[in-house]
């Protein structure tokens, strides 16, 4: 710091832009104490003392009496430490560049001119920062929302600075403020709500009626390359039953192919029949019949797996597995072993419609003993069935086809289907399956053999 | 045609403009005519128009304005420099019961086409008396019409257009600002008086100012784009009456509404606004409507003015609570 200090005549007033010295009140070489007043100086409003600004020697008084000094021009220098030993010559340089960092004048009539600390000069005051548009490094964990009663918590890491927070989506969603609160708090998001509140604002109800049924959200389809269908009703009881039943009954398939002529001969001799003449029968209703007959041969066939015991049936619900709209069920012809053939056909004709038609009953569906799956419709000739759940045997009946069979010693063409029989083999030996898989065959060669020799 | 004026030479230009349009145009106050004003707003005036047209007035605030009423009611168009905000509470009386209430009181047979200028807020280092907010006092009062204004362009129109306005004008002036430079049309006016103004378009939340504090508010909002945060500036430009229907607009785009103000926050204009627009954008609202401003204590020592004053990062502290909503 200078030891010399040059002081400037003060703005004494507002607006003021000169002064004259009317008096000096200390001389050159005066030693001088800090606020002692050095000088009388008029202005336009007053005659005013003014008072040292530092304690120290006056070495310099710029103006002598009676001169008008502009604001701001320097009227007397102070050597602040005169104890320490004589000046130095002051060069030019130092002489300019006295004192600007601290108080460095505010040229007279430039107002609005640079002053210092980046301010610009004025007549009264410091004068106006110019200030950049930067934000000020915030300290680290600065609470966004300073309402919140500070939590009484030891901060023993350094928290991180809050995150930006998402840019909301814009005016686009009504709502009152109460009611986007309680939708954040129940983690519901409004832009998917339709608004039922005034002006088409999304109402209390709205939020809590998106929390009670999610579903509704969750399945909108997804444009795109999947799909997402949730599992329910038929596909989930399918799914279901067929695990239970694949990984609980070991299963076992069999398989035979048949000439099925002589049966299709017989269905349509049946249709031709006067006493069928509405009835509308299939091969599936001499398949039934088939079955009927070599549950009666083979009773084990029709029972179910009870862990300490094996339930033998004497009743036959004969199912009849069948494709819907609403995926596959299973209905069966209660106690199908009473049937006449005739009613076998209108109870398996009504089956299938009702099914069809979606109007099955419940009871229909349960309490089947053995089913019967008729692949040959999609036109494929057999498969590996899974076992309805408590039941020992399925029968799997494909197309009935056209096919070159050795008849009577000679190459014909014949109508040949192949049949299959899953069983559960805890129950039914390869044995037994066989056995009643070639009455099911045999019966499907000649129905009218197999009728008088087996019933 | 466009110069490039500081808000100063921008007001100074008007007035001239307007002295030279209607002879009936008059400046009064302290220092006007030969210093030309302590912030020079009325330099050169006086050399050019006369004694008679730029008076020097006592140091008596209350006598300017009650002079004013009765050259207005004569047919002058007087326009009142008062130095510095704090001095205008002597005028206060006339102002409140007379300027404001004439045209009400005569049934509409006497209108009062004066302008009362204020060069108005802190920022500029000065002592007591010299910093004041005092708008809200004035647009409190029915019969008073207040605007502010924040750039060149503004000033140099809407200095002249108060002045052709048959109602009484607070002029309030942002006395920090008068050095900033801008461009000024000095073709055609490009808003009417009381229109508010959305100065820097942004989706995410709505800043309003006036005055000082818009150059505030689009640094912030400058500050904030850094920061991936886009704010809508609304400058409002007239206190009173109030131009709601930009703010409106905006808000219920951004649902996001923070008012700046120099003037302390306890029933200063942001209160105004905030109930406002709570009333007419419930529902569109992501958070109250917040307000930074000056703290409720008389406007400070020079030396910490800075800790008193709105700054860019009080905005920006602000548009965060709004978005911890």
């Amino acid at each position: 710091m200078t030891r010399v200090k040059e002081f400037n005549l003060p703005d004494l007033g507002e607006g003021l832009t000169e002064g004259e010295i009317l008096k000096w009140l200390v001389q050159v070489g005066d030693t001088i104490a800090l606020n002692q007043p050095i000088v009388e100086v008029e202005t336009a409003k007053a005659a005013v003392e003014i008072p040292a600004k530092w304690a120290g020697q006056v070495t310099r008084i710029f103006h002598p009496e009676g001169t008008t000094v502009e604001v701001g021009a320097p009227i007397i220098a102070i050597d602040t430490d005169p104890g320490s030993g004589a000046l130095p010559a002051p060069s030019a340089a130092s002489l300019a560049a006295v004192d600007v960092a601290g108080d460095a004048p505010v040229e007279p009539g430039l107002i609005g001119g640079p002053a210092p600390g980046g301010r610009t000069a004025v007549l009264v005051g410091y004068g106006p920062k110019t200030t950049v548009a930067k934000r000020r490094p915030r300290s680290a964990g600065a609470p966004v929302v300073p309402d919140e009663p500070a939590p009484v918590v030891e901060v023993v890491a350094p928290v991180a600075p809050p995150p930006a927070v998402a840019a909301p989506a814009g005016g686009a969603v009504l709502a009152k403020p109460p009611v986007r609160k309680l939708a954040r708090d129940l983690g519901v998001d409004l832009t998917g709500l339709t608004g039922t509140g005034p002006n088409g604002s999304i109402s209390r109800d709205d939020v809590l009626a998106a929390t009670t049924a999610p579903a509704a959200v969750a399945t909108k389809p997804a444009v795109g390359r999947e799909e997402r269908i949730p599992v329910k009703g038929v596909r989930k009881l399918t799914a279901e039953n067929m695990v239970a039943s694949a990984f609980t009954a070991p299963h076992v398939t069999e398989f035979l192919t048949v000439d099925v002529t002589r049966s299709m001969k017989a269905l349509d001799r049946l249709k031709a029949h006067r006493d069928w003449k509405d009835v509308r029968v299939s091969p599936l209703l001499l398949v039934a019949k088939a079955v009927l007959l070599a549950v009666k041969r083979h009773p084990m066939v029709n029972s179910t797996w009870a862990g300490e015991e094996i339930v033998v049936k004497h009743y036959v619900n004969l199912g009849i597995a069948a494709a819907t709209q609403r995926g596959l069920i299973v209905p069966n012809v209660k106690d199908a072993q009473e049937l006449t053939t005739r009613e076998l056909a209108d109870a398996l004709t009504a089956l299938v419609s009702t099914a069809r038609e979606g109007r099955t009953p419940p009871a229909d569906m349960t309490g089947g003993t053995f089913t019967i799956t008729s692949v040959g419709v999609f036109g494929v000739d057999s498969g590996t069935p899974i076992l309805p759940p408590g039941e020992s045997a399925i029968l799997v009946f494909g197309a009935v086809r056209e096919q070159p069979w050795v008849h009577k010693g000679k190459i014909k063409v014949r109508q040949v289907t192949t049949l299959g029989l899953s069983f559960d083999h805890r129950i039914i030996d390869g044995e037994l399956g066989s056995k009643f898989l070639r009455d099911v065959g045999a019966f499907l060669e000649d129905p009218e053999g197999a009728l008088l020799a087996w019933s | 045609m466009a110069e490039t004026l500081t808000i100063g030479k921008a007001l100074n230009t008007g007035l001239r403009r307007a002295m030279e349009r209607d002879p009936k145009v008059l400046i009064m106050g302290e220092d006007v005519g030969k210093l030309g004003g302590v912030f020079r707003i009325t330099d050169g005036l006086q050399k050019d128009f006369g004694d008679d047209r730029v008076i020097d007035t006592p140091l008596a605030e209350s006598g300017i304005i009650g002079t004013a009423v009765g050259l207005a009611i004569r047919g002058y168009r007087p326009v009142c420099e008062i130095q510095f905000d704090g001095f205008v509470y002597p005028a206060y009386d006339q102002i409140v019961s007379q300027v404001a209430k004439m045209h009400y009181r005569s049934k509409g047979k006497v209108s009062l086409p004066m302008v009362i200028r204020i060069p108005f807020g802190g920022g500029i280092g000065a002592v007591e008396h010299h910093s004041e907010s005092p708008e809200a006092y004035f647009a409190h009062t029915a019969g008073l019409k207040v605007v502010s204004c924040s750039n060149p362009d503004d000033a140099y129109w809407m200095i002249q257009q108060s002045i052709e306005s048959d109602d009484p004008i607070i002029f309030l002036e942002p006395k920090r600002r008068y050095w900033e430079k801008g461009q000024v049309n000095v073709d055609s006016a490009s808003l009417p008086l009381h229109n508010a103004r959305v100065t820097r378009p942004g989706r995410d939340a709505t800043v309003i100012a006036y005055g000082p504090m818009v150059r505030t508010a689009l640094d912030a909002a400058s500050a904030a784009a850094e920061e991936g945060r886009e704010i809508e500036v609304i400058d409002l430009r007239s206190l009173s009456p109030l131009d709601m229907a930009p703010v409106y607009a905006s808000v219920r785009r951004t649902g996001r509404a923070v008012v700046v103000h120099e003037a302390p926050v306890n029933l200063g204009l942001g209160s105004e606004l905030a109930a406002r627009i709570t009333e007419e954008c419930f529902y569109s609202l992501e958070s109250p409507v917040l307000r930074v401003g000056g703290f409720d204590t008389p406007y400070p020592a020079a030396r910490i003015e800075e800790e008193y004053l709105p700054d860019l990062d009080r905005v920006l502290d602000a548009v965060d609570r709004s978005f911890g909503f």
